[in-house]
């Protein structure tokens, strides 16, 4: 077999586009056309666009599951965002139910109320997070399985942002498997990484303002700083960037709460505009009294996304408004998951604490510089073939 | 039914026709995208790649005839965006999306392809290619466009798409050549939350 054929058959099994995704696509299209005729809302649009878009969680198994009324819906829903978009939608089309907003209320007060810690010069705000998060491998039989990983980082933002940041990273070893097929699958990703970098690797990084491996920082002060305080224009701004993307507009733009909370530096007023703009989002109820993650237990307010089975969780300490963690839960198989019904399929725990001091050492790419390899600018790498 | 070319002349006057496009094409470019990063991101690319078309649809040069070239040239472009985004995710802060990430599907090569060894060294080559060198390689093996299909897609003449061809597939060969020798097979299918080369 010769190279260009080895080539033209790999990866010749990818699916087709969903009809979800399709209908999606050609919803977003639709909009930008109805936009080219009605000069006075491409104005709106201008400011909406170009906005550095969340990267969504992949889902393998996702594109199944997708029902033609659901899909209509979305595609429905997307063109009135669109339309409304000067007048915003928020709060149009009820929101969470009131248990959860009374929770959300509660945390978002308590949220102001406890203000954050004062980091003084020289002091560091230490995130440590543990992250479980989902693996699925197919191998060359077509036999597809999957496993959970799990890893703690240590994140150390100084007291001025802009100032160096530093971030220790272990390697993410296997935490849950189901079945032996799993099993086989998590134990021979471990040994590869364990043969090529040994198990007590801890990747170091250091740069100013957070911007690792040459990429802009989600958590830029600027950025944040941006985003409005009022629930109902931050829910408005959540619709408007992540239209288009995920199942359903109410989904995507809980997830991108999540998305931002998790990292574990959205400041106070911030994280209290986000539990009110969760407040507004139809759907989120009050998920488990009584959540434990990692060891701490808090309330669970979440969200069924039904085309894909899963439900986003925050887990919040209603004492003191800080955000616990969040989860993906399975909730019902869409079909083809390789994930037990029930499994957190993902999860981040996430504890914050100031310190005097954070680690020496560390790179601006880590186990890129590591590896001896070159920027190639805006964020891409080149790197000698092993 | 009009060819692509009449199609975009005429949604430059009446917009509503370029949907037309969307319905001939969206198939082949989602899987040119899906093959090179995966599904996910391709339905984001998917949609990013017709907004932008449609954008840009005065610019279409009718010479063409298909739009094929230009749309699958437009989505190159912007998977070099998401490549960078995907970099800054996988090794980002967003770590619960690391993992979930499909690495350029040429890493995964390793797994589909019946010559599993000889792939493993080739999946090397081509990541060390050159970004500009692997579009028009996998332009032309994927995107199945002919040479002046990849020409037009990357905007360069077709003197310099035959030359990058010929040099790529001398890499491979070599490449492929001494994956022969029986490198012992493992990591199939890795999905490595550590370093991601882009």
């Amino acid at each position: 077999m010769d190279e260009l054929t080895l080539l033209r058959n790999a990866c010749s099994d990818v699916p087709p586009p969903s009809e979800a995704a399709l209908t999606n696509a050609r919803a977003a299209l639709f909009d930008r056309i109805a936009l080219e005729v009605d000069p006075g809302a491409r104005a709106a649009r201008v400011r909406a666009a170009g906005r550095t878009r969340r990267l969504v969680r992949h889902r393998p198994w996702r594109s199944a599951g997708f029902a033609g009324i659901g899909t209509v819906a979305a595609a429905g829903l997307i063109a009135t965002l669109v339309m409304t978009n000067v007048v915003g939608l928020a709060g149009w089309r009820g929101g969470a139910d009131a248990a959860a907003a009374a929770v959300l209320q509660e945390a978002s007060i308590a949220a102001i109320r406890n203000a954050d810690p004062v980091i003084a010069p020289g002091q560091y705000l230490k995130v440590e997070t543990t992250a479980v998060y989902g693996a699925t491998v197919v191998d060359e039989d077509g036999t597809a399985a999957s496993y959970l990983t799990i890893t703690d980082e240590d994140l150390f933002i100084p007291a001025d942002r802009g100032d160096e940041w530093i971030w220790l990273r272990p390697l993410s070893r296997p935490y849950q498997t189901f079945g032996p097929e799993s099993e086989r699958f998590a134990a021979a990703s471990w040994e590869s990484v364990v043969a090529e970098r040994g198990e007590d690797y801890v990747e170091r990084l250091r740069a100013p303002g957070g911007e690792f491996y040459g990429s802009p920082n989600l958590n830029d002060p600027e950025s944040l700083a941006d985003l409005p305080r009022d629930p109902h224009r931050l829910l408005n701004y959540i619709y408007r960037t992540t239209i288009g993307q995920g199942p359903s507009p109410d989904g995507e733009a809980l997830v991108w709460i999540a998305d931002r909370l998790r990292i574990g530096a959205i400041p106070a007023d911030l994280r209290a505009a986000m539990y009110q703009a969760a407040a507004l989002i139809p759907g989120v109820t009050v998920t488990e009294e009584q959540a434990n993650l990692n060891g701490r237990t808090g309330i669970a307010i979440g969200r069924l996304e039904g085309a894909n089975g899963l439900r986003q969780d925050l887990i919040i300490d209603p004492d003191t408004g800080l955000l616990i963690g969040e989860r993906e839960v399975l909730v019902e198989d869409p079909g083809d998951s390789t994930f037990p019904v029930g499994t957190a399929i993902a999860w981040t725990a996430v504890e914050t604490s100031v310190v005097d001091a954070a680690p020496a050492g560390g790179t601006p790419n880590g186990a890129l510089d590591d590896d001896g390899c070159t920027s190639t600018g805006n964020g891409s790498f080149a790197c000698p073939s092993s | 039914m009009s060819d692509d070319d009449e199609v975009l002349e005429r949604s430059v006057d009446e917009p509503a026709v370029f949907a037309e496009l969307f319905d001939r094409h969206a198939g082949m470019v989602h899987r040119y995208v899906a093959r090179r990063i995966g599904v996910g991101v391709a339905d984001d690319i998917l949609s990013e790649t017709f907004l932008v078309a449609f954008e840009q649809r005065e610019r279409f040069d009718p010479s063409l005839g298909s739009a094929r070239p230009w749309l699958l040239g437009i989505a190159t472009l912007l998977m070099k965006r998401h490549a960078r985004l995907e970099a800054r995710a996988w090794r980002g802060m967003v770590a619960g999306t690391a993992a979930q990430i499909v690495p350029d599907a040429i890493e995964l090569a390793n797994d589909r392809v019946d010559a599993a060894r000889m792939s493993r060294k080739l999946a090397a080559a081509l990541r060390s290619l050159p970004a500009r060198d692997r579009d028009t390689l996998l332009l032309y093996a994927w995107g199945d466009l002919d040479y002046e299909g990849v020409a037009a897609a990357l905007g360069v003449p077709v003197g310099t798409v035959r030359s990058r061809l010929n040099r790529v597939r001398r890499v491979l060969r070599a490449a492929a050549g001494r994956s022969a020798d029986g490198e012992p097979e493992m990591d199939h299918g890795r999905v490595d939350p550590a370093p991601q080369r882009v």
